[in-house]
């Protein structure tokens, strides 16, 4: 047959045509607005019903509560100018005055009171109604003082002053959703599309001066390297923690782009099953520390981004304690515990293991990393690791049953050290509370019951730091490393100032200097 | 022929109810609590039970089922247990941006495929039928989570003609829906040419170019015309394939689709959106299935559907 190009060329300038008809992109964002990269969706902006971690650091723009923690984790007055505890079942708050909501609408006692009473009702069904359990009452003294009664004493009860305040009448979750709520934070909500962004308008009137930037934009970006694309074309500014280590390394000789590392107080650590009949042995326990080399995945895996962890609370925290035992990288003094807990390595260097272990994680990658490195360190004594990867929503579903050997997690957003209650109280065994591993010792028991009823800071940090040094001798869980936060922003913005609890609280300080030059 | 599309529109019911019953067993059987997920960490084991005694998980799965079918008859999806609002709000707002994808990949492919295919047949074993077939084999060898950066650095970084995720306009559509119909294009341009070269060999080709039609003619109208049956059928069964692997494009592409949607329901074990999306997704099968066969008579009227 007769070939004809014509046929080539129409189907070329088809293709041509389109793309050049194609409209430009409209740029993707408005002046003066900071483009920020998340990894995962944003679900209840509202303080009453936010948990994940981006709900609640994107919510604390919005909205103010009564007092902020600091870098310590340490309260701090926002709304509240002061308070004072009456009695050890009575706290008392003295609002600001002059502090409105973005509407125009005051702030003030009665919005608290509507806010806390609102996560109290149970047709609400507020994840935190729990930690307000002993909360009584609240009562609004005059338009600018609070009381709030609880019907036991209980001291970590101020930690729950940091809820975000709504004005009164806020429908409930499912009312309406959430593109109306109205904070008094120093950003307002322009848009909430989940799964895809979250806008935030400046608050020119906010009370504690107006922001430095036009607004923020929350991307949505659930994959790593495109998070990192979208930095490097310029479309995105911003990236906390959502970077993987191995991604870091693209920005480091990338002029237009600074990074921070701070020491962070997201804790990692590995769990074990102490009903188990080897794992209950506190020998074999600390064979397990000291055969993990933390600094070596530290140093490989990890990229230098956390620092070997002595127990839940990090550095940075008021009642953290420095002076307990930390059992370094130490295979003979491994292999040598074993010997002695009865598990001799049944043919030496050869291939029968001491016994055998199973150790959950779920798909993601650099947790399979892990997860493998850990297995090849306890081979080296004796210690043979069954890795068993598993989607996220089952792994935690037996995580939270207790059905497992080894697993290892993070606790994340540390305030008050009474989590220990949750963690290793006998009376918080699953399902009653976190304690996962089953972990029982009455000396703990009364320290944590002492804890949580003192309303002393002094006698508290005394009574914590008794608690952590045991956990480090008994070793429940191995303390394995507190991750380092990361931030990867452009060179011209200034005034971010990175929390330990990676706390975004800071962006309201934050100004863009001047245009950058193209990368 | 009505009443075989009567029996077919009847069919979706069963097929229907055998998807949504089946999902529905599997995920309540796959260990994770929504409870868990709904109330967080702290919550008192009281707690948990009262809201799983409220929104009736502590219930027989069998009574579950019933109420879930009841509810569903009465057109009433339930309430996502995570996110904020009804399935069918989270639906309605994510699916236009799947279909959006769904639609422009298969366009792509389309669009792609059919003059690829047809010039590889008209040219066999010519530079242009490598060319075809080489492309049609890349595209079978790269899986979207490599194609798809491939695509965002040499497009979005290195030329900066094209944005690299999200859903804004146009612009947006490209890269992702270029990534998700490369398979359905590699695919198609080897079924396209396959047919064409089998019908091409038939008796009614010859009698055509007899009468002194142009072979352009000849290949456009009378071959590909009868060699799209099978092509038909490729496109309908890869639609399906272009829903589930929507689900990796729209991760990679930050695209608000039905696809992310399901991931996450199923990651908090929010059973009422699986069951929605699962829903959407069956029907969007059937759909598509139902319209196929419509297209088989169309394209060949001798195609009969019984009495």
């Amino acid at each position: 047959m007769k070939f004809k190009p014509f046929f080539l060329l129409v189907f070329a300038w088809v293709w041509v045509s389109l793309a050049g008809c194609l409209p430009s992109p409209r740029p993707d964002r408005p002046a003066g607005y900071l483009v920020i990269a998340l990894e995962s969706n944003p679900t209840h902006l509202d303080p009453r019903y936010a948990t994940d971690a981006n709900s609640v650091r994107i919510g604390g723009l919005i909205f103010n509560a009564l007092t902020h923690t600091d870098q310590h984790a340490r309260l701090q007055p926002e709304l509240a100018e002061r308070w004072e505890a009456v009695d050890e079942r009575t706290y008392l708050f003295h609002l600001k005055k002059g502090v409105t909501f973005h509407d125009g609408k005051p702030l003030t006692a009665a919005d608290v009171k509507f806010t806390y009473e609102s996560v109290l009702e149970p047709r609400n069904r507020s994840p935190k109604r729990a930690t307000l359990r002993l909360l009584k009452a609240v009562d609004a003294i005059g338009p600018y003082q609070v009381r709030f009664r609880l019907s036991a004493p209980y001291a970590p009860f101020l930690e729950n002053s940091t809820l975000g305040i709504v004005p009164t009448g806020t429908p409930s979750r499912g009312a309406s959703g959430e593109n109306s709520l109205i904070g008094s934070g120093p950003f307002s909500l322009e848009q909430f599309s989940p799964g895809e962004k979250v806008v935030l308008k400046a608050n020119p009137s906010y009370w504690g001066g107006q922001p430095g930037l036009s607004g923020l934009v929350f991307k949505m970006i659930p994959d790593a390297i495109v998070r990192s694309l979208e930095f490097k074309k310029g479309t995105v500014d911003f990236i906390q923690n959502d970077i993987e280590p191995d991604n870091l390394i693209w920005f480091k000789k990338n002029t237009n782009a600074s990074i921070l590392t701070q020491q962070g107080t997201i804790f990692q650590y590995l769990g074990m099953n102490l009903d188990h009949p080897i794992l209950k042995i506190l020998e074999v326990r600390q064979a397990i520390a000291y055969a993990i080399d933390r600094e070596a995945i530290i140093r490989h895996l990890l990229k230098g981004l956390a620092t070997p962890a002595t127990g839940l609370l990090s550095p940075s925290h008021w009642a953290y304690e420095r002076s307990v035992p930390y059992l370094p990288y130490d295979p003979e003094e491994a292999k040598r515990l074993l010997d002695h807990a009865g598990f001799p390595d049944p043919d030496g260097d050869g291939p029968l293991p001491r016994f055998k272990l199973s150790y959950k994680t779920t798909t993601l990658d650099l947790r399979r990393r892990i997860a493998e490195a850990f297995k090849e360190q306890l081979s080296r004594v004796g210690i043979e690791l069954e890795v068993r990867t598993y989607e996220w929503g089952t792994f935690y579903g037996d995580i939270q049953k207790g059905n497992f050997h080894l697993y290892s997690l993070s606790w994340v957003g540390i305030t008050d050290p009474d989590i220990y209650f949750n963690l290793f109280h006998s009376s918080s065994i699953v399902p009653y509370g976190n304690n996962r591993g089953r972990y029982r010792n009455p000396e703990i028991d009364r320290l944590l019951e002492r804890g949580r009823n003192s309303l002393s800071p002094e006698e508290r940090k005394q009574i914590y730091s008794r608690v952590q040094k045991i956990l480090a001798v008994e070793l429940p869980t191995i303390p394995l490393w507190w991750a380092k936060n990361v931030v990867l922003m452009k060179r011209n913005i200034e005034g971010f100032v990175p929390f330990p609890d990676g706390d975004l609280i800071s962006l309201k300080n934050v100004s863009i200097a001047s245009p950058l030059p193209p990368s | 022929m009505k009443r075989y599309f009567t029996n077919r529109l009847l069919l979706f019911v069963p097929t229907l109810m055998g998807s949504l019953t089946l999902v529905f067993f599997l995920i309540h059987f796959i260990p994770g609590d929504p409870v868990e997920v709904m109330l967080g960490e702290t919550a008192s084991s009281v707690d948990k039970e009262a809201l799983r005694q409220e929104l009736g998980l502590n219930q027989p799965l069998g009574i579950q089922y019933i109420r879930f079918f009841s509810a569903l008859l009465q057109g009433d999806l339930g309430r996502s247990l995570y996110e904020q609002g009804t399935v069918a709000e989270l639906i309605l707002s994510r699916f236009p941006a799947t279909m959006e994808l769904t639609l422009a990949a298969m366009g792509i492919a389309l669009f792609v495929a059919f003059p690829l295919g047809i010039l590889a047949a008209v040219k066999k074993n010519s530079l242009m039928d490598r060319i075809a077939l080489l492309f049609s084999l890349l595209g079978l060898a790269m899986p979207n989570f490599w194609l798809g950066p491939l695509l965002m650095i040499i497009f979005s970084i290195e030329l900066g003609w094209l944005p690299v995720s999200g859903r804004e306009g146009l612009a947006h559509l490209i890269l992702p829906s270029f990534t998700l119909g490369m398979l359905m294009a590699s695919i198609l341009i080897r079924m396209v040419r396959s047919s064409l070269l089998e019908t091409i060999h038939e008796d009614y080709i010859q009698t055509a170019r007899a009468k002194g039609l142009s072979e352009w003619r000849v290949w456009l109208k009378h071959a590909l015309g009868n060699s799209l049956l099978s092509v038909i059928t490729i496109v309908g069964l890869q639609f399906g394939a272009l829903l589930a692997g929507s689900i990796i494009t729209e991760t990679i592409f930050a695209w608000p689709g039905i696809g992310r949607l399901t991931i996450q329901a199923i990651q908090t074990r929010d059973y009422p959106l699986v069951q929605g999306c699962v829903l959407v997704i069956s029907t969007s099968y059937l759909v598509v299935n139902f319209l196929t066969d419509i297209l088989y008579h169309l394209a060949d009227p001798r195609v009969s559907y019984g009495p």
